[in-house]
């Protein structure tokens, strides 16, 4: 396995808006290599956007961010540069696609040029030579009549269209990272197998690292290859995407599993939901944090917070902080 | 309510209070003139010296801020009432009625209210309406040329919460029109006139203001602010302060009730405005002023 | 959209049509007003009942209302607006004269309004919550809050008798446009500026400025490149609506500096009585109002790309 090329160590992330103060990571370390695809799971506000985005300061207006721990790009730490060096790692190291494609471009301005700046800024392109590397990169990204496309505004291109563009402009400047936050939440299911499967082609092709942020489990089996499940603001187990999607140990990585109806069994039957909902991350508790939610649960978890353990080394090991369990079921530990 | 800026009444509060207790505060009697003291400076029986038929400036300010105030208080309470009626029976009648009073808002709304308010006076300048003083003439013809926006609004809100099911609710529950009406409907359309007349206050201070300023408002000696400073203006080489203190007090008077609006505008904030960046650890003030700024921009 | 065009002319056309019927019929609503004070105006004081009546009869002011508004709005449609009761001569006499005046004023107030907006509202978003923001938003609330007659009127004080370098009265040469193009800016600049500052904010909080930001932009090229562009259908609208009350800003500021223009004959039609001279001015002020509305909505119709390429279906 090559080194990272970006690597996170216990990451504390603590976000305060006039009303409410919130640790949405808390002591979370997570790394990427070239080439390698590592999937963030977790429910809706259980911090994996907070967990990736944060340190590059994409956070949302109004919300003041502490950041702590190291978060080290190409062996640099960014939680330490200025803006402006931040700013210039954002286009250049890191790429990131969204959610939504439709509000992520500028309604007011056409495609084209808004990925070719990009090209012009990065690779210090004249005007014309912009344009032909901005269509290429559209065409790059699966986009058909590239030409045409450049000159049309957001709202004349479907989701899916608008995704692949966003991916074109996210590559625009050469990235070693992508970042990919839900890139397929927000597409018609026949479009998101497309998008995953462009932007699996484009990271061999480049051999770009890829964060990819999701809770969808099929999108973690088809693009992973490792995978870390968050609970809130909580790393509750991590390994190799076959690993953790096959023999999960944690009570909430089995909870989420059995609730995605079309992972391993055909039927819908077997779907289990995770009672309860997420803890409010305001107020703090002292033990593990899914214990309230948990089916495996004793006194005991309410009171002690849970240790990432190795249950399985190896190239990826296979890690689980979960004591209730790996006792239970007599699984062996490596540290 | 309970984070509300209640201090930012302050201001809006000390221009109603002076307004009402104008007769205890002032000084002299204001029409009173004295030619023995005329165009005085800054003493101690005239505090902010005498304008140029020596009546006390002093006085004049106290008693302008009454005048504004009163006139300020009739026309709003007036357009507001003849907006609510007017727009709420559209907005609840529907129909061809609502058609032919949406028409009349919306020709009314062509022109900007002050315009109008010229306009009306104009036509109330005619043989046929010279037994109206020309101060009721200024009244109405504000009155006239302020509801239609009151209007407007009770009309969307009755619309509005007409399509809400707890309507659809009582009456089925053989709840009569009127009951549904007051009990149901007004309150939210109360809500906001209310609110929007809170911060209109400052705009119609303005509009008393520049009307007596082109002579066709509060006639002399009444004491007015913008009669005031045109009065002053002749002798604005000589002693500006007759120009400067009239104006300073309208000023003051009408951010006072802007602040007001703006408060006022800050109780739609959405939630959270999401998305963007922020610099790190910058100050928790800065989602206030985003709130603040989001829905400045509806106001 | 063109039919959208079409729609909104003709709507705006007939706004035009019963705005004027209305103010027609109001400021006609005493038939007796013109006819009395043409009489008094030709015998003096001394005019009779009977002299009235002729008067009336031969002006055809006995007509129903709807007749004369037809026979008045055909008339001014052919360019004949009535003889002003004032001044005696042609309404298109006066209006050739001072329809400019006026359109100088609102132009050049209109142009200052729009660059003192913009500079105020963007130094006040890239200083985003700093103390130049602040500030800026203190000046547009007392800009926005300053009567403008008081504004005049300081500067009078400023510029004229303390400093000397224009009359205080009279308009002569470029410099003494100033003062009245100052006066009539300051309160739609202000207003504008919030508008900059608070759209910005806005746009700066939307999803595409979160991918400026993931370009590695830095927020003042977020600012200008992304966030910008998104304001200018808020602002163009809010310019119109603003651009039409800086006529009550000309009026103002044609008595103050002595600018014969519309907004000063105006006031003279009102305190004079002069109906034909206020009818046409009002007829004026409808067009010039509902077409300024009709331009801005347009303008903005255009510059949406959501509007002006609608995705085919």
């Amino acid at each position: 396995m090559s080194t990272p090329v970006y690597a996170v160590e216990n990451l504390v992330i603590d976000l305060y808006t006039p009303t409410v103060s919130v640790r949405a990571v808390d002591g979370a370390s997570f790394h990427v290599s070239p080439g390698e695809t590592l999937a963030i799971v977790g429910e809706s506000g259980s911090g994996k956007t907070v967990m990736t985005l944060g340190p590059l300061g994409l956070m949302p207006e109004g919300v003041a961010v502490d950041l702590r721990g190291t978060a080290r790009a190409d062996g640099r730490d960014i939680l330490t540069l200025s803006p402006a060096e931040l700013s210039a790692l954002r286009g250049g190291f890191f790429g990131v696609i969204f959610q939504d494609p439709m509000s992520a471009l500028n309604p007011m301005l056409k495609i084209g040029p808004q990925l070719a700046r990009q090209a012009q800024l990065y690779a210090g392109l004249s005007p014309e030579a912009a344009r032909k590397e901005g269509v290429s990169l559209l065409a790059r990204s699966g986009i058909p009549d590239p030409e045409d496309r450049y000159d049309r505004y957001p709202h004349e291109l479907s989701g899916g269209m608008l995704q692949r563009a966003m991916i074109a402009l996210a590559l625009a400047a050469r990235p070693r990272v992508l970042i990919a936050d839900e890139p397929t939440t927000a597409l018609d299911a026949t479009v998101q197998a497309q998008i995953l499967a462009l932007i699996r082609t484009i990271q061999k092709e480049d051999g770009i690292a890829v964060v990819l942020i999701t809770h969808d489990i099929g999108a973690v089996s088809v693009l992973a290859d490792r995978v870390i499940v968050l609970y809130a603001g909580q790393i509750a187990e991590e390994g190799s995407a076959i690993d953790v999607l096959t023999a999960p140990v944690h009570p909430y990585t089995r909870g989420l599993l059995a609730s995605v109806p079309d992972f391993r069994s055909e039927s819908a039957t077997g779907t289990k939901e995770i009672p309860g909902i997420p803890p409010n991350q305001a107020q703090l508790m002292p033990g593990c944090r899914f214990a309230d939610r948990c089916d495996r649960v004793l006194p005991a978890c309410h009171s002690h917070r849970p240790r990432l353990q190795t249950i399985a080394t190896g190239e990826v090991p296979h890690r689980v902080a979960c004591p209730v369990v790996i006792a239970a079921e007599g699984i062996a530990t490596h540290d | 309510m309970k984070s509300w800026p209640w201090a930012i009444l302050t201001p809006a509060l000390i221009f109603v209070l002076i307004g009402i207790f104008a007769p205890l505060l002032m000084t002299h009697d204001p029409t009173k003139q004295d030619y023995s003291a005329i165009l005085s400076p800054s003493s101690w029986s005239h505090w902010l010296g005498t304008d140029y038929l020596g009546r006390d400036m002093y006085s004049r300010i106290i008693g302008g801020a009454r005048t504004s105030l009163v006139a300020m208080v009739v026309v709003l309470l007036a357009a507001l009432i003849i907006g609510v009626v007017i727009g709420s029976f559209a907005g609840y009648i529907g129909g061809r009625t609502e058609l032919v009073l949406i028409s009349i808002i919306d020709i009314a709304l062509a022109l900007p209210s002050l315009i109008i308010a010229l306009a009306l006076i104009g036509v109330f300048s005619g043989e046929a309406w010279s037994w109206m003083s020309d101060y009721w003439k200024m009244i109405i013809a504000l009155t006239l040329a302020w509801w239609a926006n009151y209007a407007r609004m009770s009309r969307a809100v009755v619309v509005a919460e007409l399509q809400q099911p707890y309507i659809e609710a009582a009456r089925v529950m053989g709840a009569s029109h009127m009951w549904i009406f007051t009990r149901h409907i007004l309150p939210h359309v109360l809500g906001l006139v209310v609110v929007y007349a809170s911060a209109d206050a400052g705009a119609l201070v303005l509009a008393i203001a520049t009307l007596s300023f082109l002579g066709l408002g509060v006639a002399p000696p009444t004491p007015e602010w913008g009669q005031m400073l045109v009065d002053g203006m002749s002798y604005i080489e000589d002693n500006p302060a007759l120009v400067i203190i009239p104006g300073l007090a309208l000023t003051a008077v009408v951010v006072s009730f802007n602040l007001l609006g703006e408060a006022f505008a800050l109780q739609k904030v959405p939630k959270a405005v999401r998305g963007g960046l922020l610099r790190r650890k910058k100050s928790a003030r800065a989602g206030e002023e985003t709130a603040r700024a989001a829905t400045e921009a509806k106001a | 959209m063109q039919r959208m065009f079409m729609r909104r002319t003709g709507l705006a056309v007939l706004l035009m049509l019963a705005a004027t019927a209305l103010t027609f019929a109001l400021v006609s609503a005493a038939p007796g007003n013109v006819a009395a004070l043409i009489a008094e105006r030709a015998a003096g004081p001394g005019a009779d009942g009977p002299m009235i009546a002729r008067i009336a009869e031969e002006l055809g002011l006995n007509d129903p209302l709807p007749v004369r508004y037809l026979r008045w709005l055909g008339a001014a449609l052919t360019g004949d607006f009535g003889i002003s009761l004032r001044t005696g001569k042609p309404m298109s006499e006066e209006f050739a004269t001072r329809i400019p005046k006026t359109l100088a004023l609102l132009a050049g107030g209109g142009v200052l309004a729009l660059l003192l907006s913009l500079v105020m509202g963007l130094a006040g978003a890239v200083s985003n919550g700093g103390v130049l923001d602040r500030l800026l938003h203190g000046v547009a609330l007392v800009g926005a809050s300053t009567p403008n007659f008081f504004v005049a009127a300081m500067l009078t004080i400023v510029f004229s008798v303390m400093l000397g370098w224009v009359p205080t009265f009279g308009v002569a040469g470029f410099t003494s446009w100033l003062l009245p193009w100052i006066t009539i800016a300051l309160f739609p600049g202000s207003v504008l500026s919030r508008v900059v500052r608070v759209n910005l904010q806005e746009a700066m909080s939307r999803p595409f400025a979160t991918t400026g930001f993931a370009k590695g932009l830095t927020r003042r090229a977020v600012l200008f490149r992304e966030a910008l562009p998104n304001i200018l259908i808020p602002y163009m609208t809010t310019f119109g609506a603003q651009f039409t009350l800086m006529m009550i800003g000309a009026i103002v500021v044609e008595r103050v500096f002595g600018l014969n223009g519309i907004g000063a004959f105006f006031i003279e039609a009102i305190r004079f009585r002069d109906f034909i001279g206020m009818q046409a001015v009002l007829l004026l002020f409808v067009v010039f109002f509902v077409s300024v509305n009709l331009i801005v909505d347009i303008a903005a119709m255009l510059a949406d790309p959501r509007l002006r390429r609608p995705r085919r279906a």
